[in-house]
């Protein structure tokens, strides 16, 4: 059963094909995009919110199609998003800005709708800062604020913008546990440039590098293909991909193994390396 | 332990806040020291009337008091959600009215001076409420535009309060500024219906572009049309009474197909929905 359903979607910016053809299946569970900045993970969550409509392709979301306005209106009601660099009126309060988007969201009712604030404040842990002005706070509070409001109205579908970037060790595992308990149930997709956010949290990945899906599927299915392409030595392989020095002292190679090299098991981030990695190879090899 | 108890009586009022006020201070006085006495009035309290005194309660606690401008519009009957929206226009902070009021205090000054500026007023006039309106939308000024956008808020209900409180802001500015023109003449209201028609045909616009594109090309065609024939002395042609019927025919146009089409056109309030 698919939440998210996106297929053959593009999306160009004048010149610059932000978006070239891209398929996306998710359902519940944590679904992650990786891949390195302007690869077009921003356009295709933008898409997802329904925030931004492709230019050819065609999208389904909670099984209704976001180009009808009456059936947008419907997705909406069941969103959550966290846009990358989320802003917010600094002026107010941490509980009085959730509550404008609460209103946003349709909340009339007062009383029931400070009830559903303050039980995103709980969630989110801004108990004490709820009556502090978001000025006030720090950029990971500020975050959180951006979760909270993300999680009104208990969505069926969350969607989070690289929403652990910038945070600090401690505050991006905090994150990592709400997003995963959010992930219980309902889809969530969010994207990030980082391996670490990926392996910890999802279920399903989709790399995403220069406008296309450079592979969708499971995190061990990623790392599997780049079983038999890792290596170690004493030195910097000349075949290699790529291949730094590692606390023990010796050359962990990537790429393509000469004969009897001493290969080890790979991980998730080898194999990002090499998707990342390949295409330029062809470009200067041709 | 205290020697005396309250008795069921007094219990009972006291539970149902309906004891007179010197019973009650004792009452409560005796409560705080008194276990056995607590244990008796558990039984007469209602416990829906405690739940809500609580949710009230909490509801002060937490729920901050409303910035001056959001209380002032509710006293005056706004609904407390849409004036917390109101609050977030970005208009109505002080740098962008300043600006309004600045432009028009200079065109008024300059009119003093020259009847050819007392022209260029009117001219200028309307842009001010219209400028206030593509602030309120511009996409760099709303920090939370892109959640506003995946909400399932109505675009059209947005536009329509933010643009009624733009004009109920503005508004009064120019009218200040144009109470300060030489003489008083029937000019220094002579912006009012155009100002009035030019907003509206820019809402209509918002279901093709973005409020922003929209009052652009609405405040370029008013400039273009009205500076010249100003400028050449038949400013009767762009504000006298046969433009002033035109203006309304406008106004009420635009709103009437606003009305209309208000379920089936989809409002570009960001430039990419
Ligand atoms: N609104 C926009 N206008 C112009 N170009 C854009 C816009 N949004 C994205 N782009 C371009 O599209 C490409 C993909 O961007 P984006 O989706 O933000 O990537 P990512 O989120 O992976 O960093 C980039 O080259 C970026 O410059
Ligand atoms: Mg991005
Ligand atoms: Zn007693």
């Amino acid at each position: 059963m698919s939440t998210v359903r996106v297929h053959g979607a593009s999306k160009s910016f004048g010149r610059t094909k932000a978006l070239d053809n891209v398929d996306l299946e998710a359902g519940p569970g944590v679904t992650g995009l990786l891949g390195p900045n302007g690869a077009g993970k921003t356009t295709l969550l933008r898409i997802i919110a329904t925030v931004l409509a492709p230019d050819r392709g065609q999208v389904t979301l909670l099984g209704r199609d976001p180009s009808r306005p009456d059936e947008r209106t419907a997705i909406r009601e069941r969103l959550g998003y966290l846009p990358q660099d989320a802003g917010f009126h600094r002026g107010f309060t941490v509980f009085e800005f959730i509550d404008y988007v609460a209103i946003l969201k349709q909340m009339t009712e007062r009383r029931a709708r400070h009830d559903e604030v303050r039980r995103v404040v709980a969630l989110t842990g801004l108990e004490s800062v709820s009556a502090k002005r978001i000025r006030a706070l720090s950029g990971g509070m500020r975050r959180r604020v951006g979760l909270a409001q993300a999680m009104l109205g208990d969505p069926a579908l969350l969607v989070l913008d690289e929403p652990t970037v910038g945070l600090d060790p401690e505050q991006r595992l905090r994150f990592r546990e709400m997003i995963s308990h959010a992930g219980e149930g309902r889809t969530v997709v969010m994207s990030s440039h980082q391996t670490e956010d990926i392996t910890a949290l999802c279920s399903r990945i989709a790399v995403i590098h220069q406008g296309q899906a450079r592979f969708t599927g499971t995190p061990a299915e990623l790392t599997a293909q780049a079983a038999g392409r890792v290596w170690t030595d004493t030195q910097r392989s000349p075949a290699a991909l790529a291949a730094w020095r590692t606390g023990e002292g010796a050359y962990r190679n990537v790429g393509d193994p000469p004969a009897g090299a001493e290969l080890i098991p790979p991980t998730l981030e080898d194999a990002y390396l090499l998707l990342m990695g390949e295409p330029e190879l062809e470009v200067s090899h041709s | 332990m205290t020697a005396w108890h309250l008795d069921p009586e007094a219990i009972r009022l006291y539970a149902q806040g309906a004891a007179p006020p010197q019973l009650a201070a004792s009452a409560e006085a005796h409560l705080m020291k008194c276990a056995a006495c607590r244990d008796g009035i558990s039984a007469h309290v209602d416990t829906r009337r405690v739940e809500a005194i609580w949710q009230e309660v909490a509801d002060r606690v937490d729920a901050p008091r409303r910035s001056w401008p959001e209380r002032m519009l509710v006293r005056l009957g706004v609904g407390e959600a849409t004036a917390r929206l109101v609050a977030a226009t970005p208009t109505l902070r002080g740098p962008w009215l300043l600006a309004v009021a600045g432009v028009l205090a200079l065109a008024a000054w300059a009119a003093q001076f020259d009847e050819r500026f007392l022209q260029m007023f009117l001219v200028v006039a309307p842009l001010g409420p219209l400028a206030g309106v593509a602030v309120a939308f511009a996409g760099g000024l709303d920090p939370t535009r892109e959640i506003g956008l995946a909400a399932p808020y109505s675009g059209l209900r947005l536009l329509l309060i933010r643009t009624a409180a733009v004009l109920a802001v503005t508004v009064p500015i120019v009218a200040v500024a144009g109470l300060a023109l030489p003489g008083s003449n029937w000019l220094a209201a002579a912006w009012l219906l155009p100002t009035a028609g030019l907003t509206c045909a820019a809402l209509a616009l918002t279901a093709r572009v973005t409020p922003v594109v929209a009052v652009g090309v609405v405040a370029m065609s008013w400039v273009l049309v009205t500076a010249p024939t100003a400028l050449a002395g038949h400013l009767h042609l762009a504000v006298g009474i046969g433009a002033q019927l035109f203006w309304l025919a406008v106004a009420i146009g635009g709103s009437l197909w606003l009305a209309i089409t208000r379920h089936t056109v989809t409002i570009k309030l960001g430039r990419s929905a």
